[in-house]
């Protein structure tokens, strides 16, 4: 479970502060996967950095799995904006970078393989295309075994097909693992695709404008159906709205 | 199976390949410096009359038959040159590396490095020849101290360019203090750090020429090429430019040797499409 209440982040101080979060609550049940919407440059990279302790609120309490989050933790995994690789390090170097700095002596040969990345251990991030980039960025984050997994556009700039294949692959873990999860995207149906529960933010500082749920996310049959249509269409109203 | 073998052959030929290239492009280079060094010295005579500049070839023959000389010169000057940037480079890599890392201690030591930065460290030549004597470590000091400021200049701008995107990463994971420094600003600064080290080569180089030629090269010292250039000043000009040739051939030795350092511990700079040299 992920529990977020009244959070707020300023960045600075005095006359160069900047209020990116207002007070925002949102909570995604253990196991389920949450979406925050919102337009470019609102806050939602803030938040998911607060919610994996790499910035303390400002003012407000996170907590996951019912325990305050106070800094990084191991059982909570980010997947960064473009991956956020680095490149002097190979595939396997990447893959077991939280292995490794945990001093965790796993293998992460299984979660390569998983997802379609053995024969590429050795290769450097420059070698690989976009979407083998961002495999390796999920394998990074997964090969901890967390108990919350936080993405933050995991599918941007992508072109259409390899960004379906991600958006597959993700649902894939998440119904294999069943980590609770928190994905940020700008794209609606991708949101209304995945998250049970869709948070709409406000432009900056982000405040939650409205709260969706959405149950039946997360089947391939839902993205055709009527309801999928309707849900997509409130949002782009509510979001035009917003923008 | 077969595939990485054969991708694992295209890289090596490639390899072979550029290697092979820059080889070649060394000795066209050297074609064209004995090219030039030939005509000038010949048009010199033309216009002179008399011999001012020595053709490459009668230089050649001279360190021929001065190697006896000349060996031991190229080693004692390679040496303090050797000993002068590792010690520069040791000293002022981490140093600058924290300092442009962190933005509260960048902002109280930049003004100090950068008040003494422009102070051309043959200034404090006559100080050091005062204080400290004639001896092989102001030779030393002298080169160490200006490829230290060169090298902590370029670590404290190469840290501060250090992407936050890999910061947030490695932090993600649970790095500490110490794992940034391992995982992040090591390997994101090295190719900078050895680009830095390898344009220093040159002012290096000409300080070991000063530091040589004008510090009391006779009593005692140690012999190095621009010792031998200020026992011969007397001498004819194959002598100098004897010498000369050896500087020009020590530079290209540390250059050289800095660039296979980068290609083999920056390896992923040179792979892919982007990127690299
Ligand atoms: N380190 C920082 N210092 C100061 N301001 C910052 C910092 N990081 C972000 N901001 C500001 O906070 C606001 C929110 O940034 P954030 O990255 O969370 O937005 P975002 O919704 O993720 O944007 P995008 O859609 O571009 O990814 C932005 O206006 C940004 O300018
Ligand atoms: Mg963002």
């Amino acid at each position: 479970m992920i529990e977020v209440a009244d959070l707020s982040v300023a960045y600075g101080t005095g006359r160069r502060r900047v209020l990116a979060v207002d007070r925002v609550s949102l909570s995604v049940p253990t196991g389920e996967m949450g979406a925050l919407v919102g337009p470019s440059g609102c806050g939602k990279s803030t938040i998911l950095y607060a919610v994996d302790g790499l910035i303390p609120p400002t003012e407000g309490t996170i907590s996951v799995a019912d325990e305050p989050v106070h800094g990084v933790r191991r059982d909570v995994a980010l997947i960064l904006q473009d991956a956020g690789l680095l490149p002097w390090k190979t595939v396997r170097q990447n893959a077991e970078l939280a292995l490794r700095i945990q001093g965790v002596g796993e293998d992460v040969a299984d979660i390569l393989n998983t997802l379609g990345l053995t024969g590429f251990e050795n290769s450097f991030p420059a070698e690989l295309s976009e979407g083998m980039k961002r495999r390796v960025g999920i394998a990074r984050a997964l090969a901890l075994h967390p108990r919350v997994l936080l993405m933050d556009e995991p599918m941007a700039n992508l072109d259409s097909l390899t960004r379906e294949h991600i958006q597959k692959l993700i649902l894939d873990l998440w119904k294999s693992l069943r980590f609770t999860a928190l994905l940020v995207t700008h794209d609606i149906e991708e949101a209304v695709f995945l998250g049970r529960h869709v948070f709409v933010l406000s432009r900056r500082p982000a405040r939650v404008v409205e709260a969706i749920a959405n149950p039946e996310a997360g089947t391939a049959a839902y993205r055709g159906s009527d309801t999928f249509v309707q849900r997509v269409r409130y949002l782009h109203e509510l979001l035009g709205g917003v923008q | 199976m077969s595939v990485r073998t054969q991708g694992g052959d295209r890289r090596s030929a490639a390899e072979i390949l550029s290697g092979a290239k820059s080889v070649a492009t060394y000795l066209l280079a050297a074609c064209v410096v004995l090219g030039v060094w030939w005509i000038v010295a010949h048009i010199l005579y033309a216009v002179r009359g008399y011999s001012v500049l020595p053709t490459p070839a009668e230089t050649f023959r001279l360190a021929i038959t001065l190697r006896g000389d000349l060996a031991p010169a190229f080693g004692n000057s390679a040496l303090r040159f050797l000993i002068s940037i590792v010690v520069a480079f040791v000293l002022a890599v981490p140093f600058g590396l924290v300092v442009g890392f962190s933005r509260r201690l960048h902002q109280y030591v930049s003004p100090l490095v950068f008040l003494t930065y422009p102070i051309p460290p043959v200034a404090l030549l006559v100080f050091l020849y005062m204080a400290f004597g004639t001896g092989e470590a102001v030779r030393v000091f002298v080169v160490t101290i200006a490829l230290f400021f060169q090298l902590l200049v370029a670590a404290m701008g190469a840290a501060r360019q250090i992407p936050p995107s890999f910061v947030t990463s490695v932090r993600s994971a649970g790095a500490t203090k110490w794992g940034l420094y391992k995982h992040v600003v090591l390997p994101a600064t090295l190719p900078s750090m050895l680009t830095a080290a390898r344009v220093s080569v040159g002012l290096g180089i000409t300080l070991l020429y000063i530091a040589e030629t004008r510090i009391g090269a006779v009593g005692g010292a140690r012999s190095g090429l621009g010792v031998f250039i200020k026992v011969h000043s007397h001498a004819p000009a194959e002598y100098e430019l004897s010498a000369v040739v050896g500087l020009a051939l020590m530079g290209l030795v540390f250059y050289t040797a800095l660039e296979l350092l980068d290609r083999w511990l920056c390896r992923w700079r040179h792979v892919g499409g982007g990127g690299g040299t």
